[in-house]
């Protein structure tokens, strides 16, 4: 396999356990029984690789920085191999006008997969962002035009992102925003899980169609459960083990990051099953809440990051059913010294006054 | 015509205790069951429902309430009226040994002869004293199962009972005895509240028993 398009950094060729190793963990994290590794590898070994353009707009390039960075080499390799990368800014050693050709040539060419990352300025004609002369809403309309599919990598292309944040200045929004006739599937986060869009990728090529969505327009398979509900912190937070600030001893001890701001009670994602990078850590497993990044409009909604979420309900009456469970064992001890002290006190007392030990 | 009168037998803080102890018992019981195996339909995410932890929860408080009552009739053992203490009904005494045969005797319809006492008789007392070792047991094994690290209940767990697990099996098979325990404690009063004039139930509530006035 050519790697002529993009340069250096990556590993060379890939072995066949990686090759199968990856395509297991995208079977496994796109929720498929184990009996369709054959077939995902089937698909992903297909000599017929699709096409992508690859778009960068309004971003940081964060997602792709996370995608080929990812400690894990055979993901990022796994996904080059995958498919033909006809056009990415970054990773192509194409520049000005020949860069453009390339795009040129592939949108003629068509059938492709559209990866869009970065969000799209509209206000003003769109001139907040140009490549080439062009507006990103032009080079997307026109892109998008022969795509076979879209896939908005990163939480930006899937809702617009941080420069879509209130007051939006620009006017960014997300590709399916823009685009109204396409199959389009967000991989939203800051950045994505590069296991996921790999799974995104892989499902197509496997089933010629993309996966099911939630109403945010995001892969069921990785982000159709709640980060509260499978986080490792979780019996903290039921139990009332809180960390009240960072650096405290409950933060050394790893207790629940709720009440520093955790998000995860309100996120959907796999992060705490999935996990980043190749030693297996996520922001809570480190000792940051989550900041819920792969849900729309999170600048705004999630924002101040380190204050805690309101109106989540926390069992054991408002403090954890341990912490609240030892208070009202303190208090009934106290009840019981109180009672028993009386007792005594009556006894001492009576036998004061009557001079004698009383019969009963 | 006998003659009764009326005997304050039961002082307010052993009616205390049987009244935290009793409901506190029958609450571990279901909410000790429901812990062990989870048999509602849970499949809802965990965010909005904690059935499990709200078991779990009052399982807590309610063990917290036990080991309360636990130790004021262990208080009573000692400080209490003559009837409470604990020397009245064990079988220590040539009277109480007697009285433990006797009862057994009664109790298995085999004589209709019986010795009437105000307090416990001697089996009712020898199980209520192994039930108030048990219920330390419980609380102890109880506590290392609810704060497992770093505690005072940690270590006396540990070089007590064992590892957790250990402790649990003790914990889960004492919960049975308890459920034994309240349905041969109901049964028992029952059947001496129909034999007897002496108002054994209603003890509990005012603390009077009634004894044949002596003429």
């Amino acid at each position: 396999m050519k790697r002529s398009l993009y340069m250096g950094g990556l590993p060379g060729a890939m072995s066949r356990r990686g090759f199968l190793r990856a395509c297991a963990i995208a079977t496994a994290a796109m929720g498929l029984p184990m009996e369709m590794i054959p077939k995902v590898a089937e698909a992903a070994s297909d000599p017929k690789r699709p096409s992508v353009v690859w778009l960068q707009f309004q971003e940081c390039t964060g997602c792709s920085e996370s995608l080929l960075r990812a400690s894990h080499p055979d993901v990022a390799t796994l996904i080059l191999d995958l498919i033909s990368l006809d056009y990415h800014e970054t990773l192509m050693a194409a520049a000005g006008k020949q860069a453009e050709e390339d795009l040129d040539k592939a949108i003629e060419k068509g059938n492709y997969i559209l990866v869009v990352e970065g969000g799209i300025p509209l206000k003003d004609g769109g001139v907040y962002c140009k490549i080439a002369g062009k507006t990103a809403v032009e080079i997307l309309k026109r892109a998008a035009e022969k795509a076979l599919a879209i896939i908005s990598i990163g939480t930006c292309a899937s809702y617009g992102g941080i420069q879509a944040a209130r007051p939006n200045p620009t006017g960014a929004v997300g590709v399916s925003d823009i685009i109204k006739d396409k199959p389009i599937i967000n991989v939203p986060g800051c950045p994505p899980n590069p296991e996921n869009f790999l799974s995104t990728v892989l499902y197509y090529l496997t089933f010629k169609k993309l996966p099911p969505t939630d109403k945010f327009g995001r892969p069921l398979f990785a982000y159709g459960r709640k980060i509260h509900d499978h986080c490792e912190r979780r019996p903290h937070f039921d139990e009332g083990r809180y960390v009240e600030q960072f650096g405290d001893v409950g933060h050394r001890l790893g207790f629940c990051l709720y009440k520093v701001g955790c998000k995860g009670p309100e996120t959907y994602s796999n992060c705490p099953v999935i996990r980043f990078n190749d030693v297996e850590v996520w922001p809570v497993s480190v000792g940051n809440g989550c900041y819920g990044c792969t849900e729309p409009n999170f600048w705004d909604t999630m924002t101040p990051f380190h204050k805690r979420l309101p109106n989540v309900r926390i069992p054991g009456a408002g403090k954890g059913i341990q912490a609240s469970a030892t208070e009202i064992g303190k208090a009934a001890l106290g009840v019981t010294a109180a009672a028993l002290a009386i007792h005594a006190g009556v006894g001492i007392a009576k036998r004061l006054a009557t001079g004698s030990k009383s019969e009963e | 015509m006998a003659v009764y009168e009326k005997k304050y037998v039961w002082s307010i803080l052993l009616r205390l205790f049987h009244w935290t102890f009793a409901p506190s018992i029958f609450t571990l019981i279901v909410t000790g069951l429901y812990i062990h195996w989870p048999w509602t339909n849970t499949w809802l995410e965990g965010s909005h429902q904690f059935t499990m932890a709200t078991m779990r929860w009052i399982h807590f408080i309610a063990g917290m309430l036990f080991t309360c009552a636990v130790l004021a009739r262990l208080y009573l053992w000692f400080f209490g009226n003559k009837y409470e203490r604990v020397w009245d009904f064990l079988p220590i005494t040539g009277r109480n040994i007697k009285n433990l045969f006797s009862t057994l005797i009664y109790y298995a319809y085999l004589t209709d002869h019986h010795e009437e006492r105000l307090g416990h008789n001697a089996l009712a007392g020898t199980a209520y004293f192994f039930t108030i070792l048990l219920a330390i047991v419980q609380f102890l094994t109880g506590l290392y199962l609810l704060y497992p690290e770093g505690s005072i209940f940690t270590s006396i767990g540990a070089s007590l009972f064992g590892t957790q697990q250990e402790a649990r099996f003790i914990h889960y098979i004492l919960n049975w005895y308890f459920a034994w325990f309240a349905m041969v404690h109901i049964y028992i009063v029952i059947w001496n509240d129909i034999k007897h004039p002496e108002g054994l139930i209603s003890s509990i509530f005012d603390g009077f028993k009634f004894a044949k006035k002596e003429q």
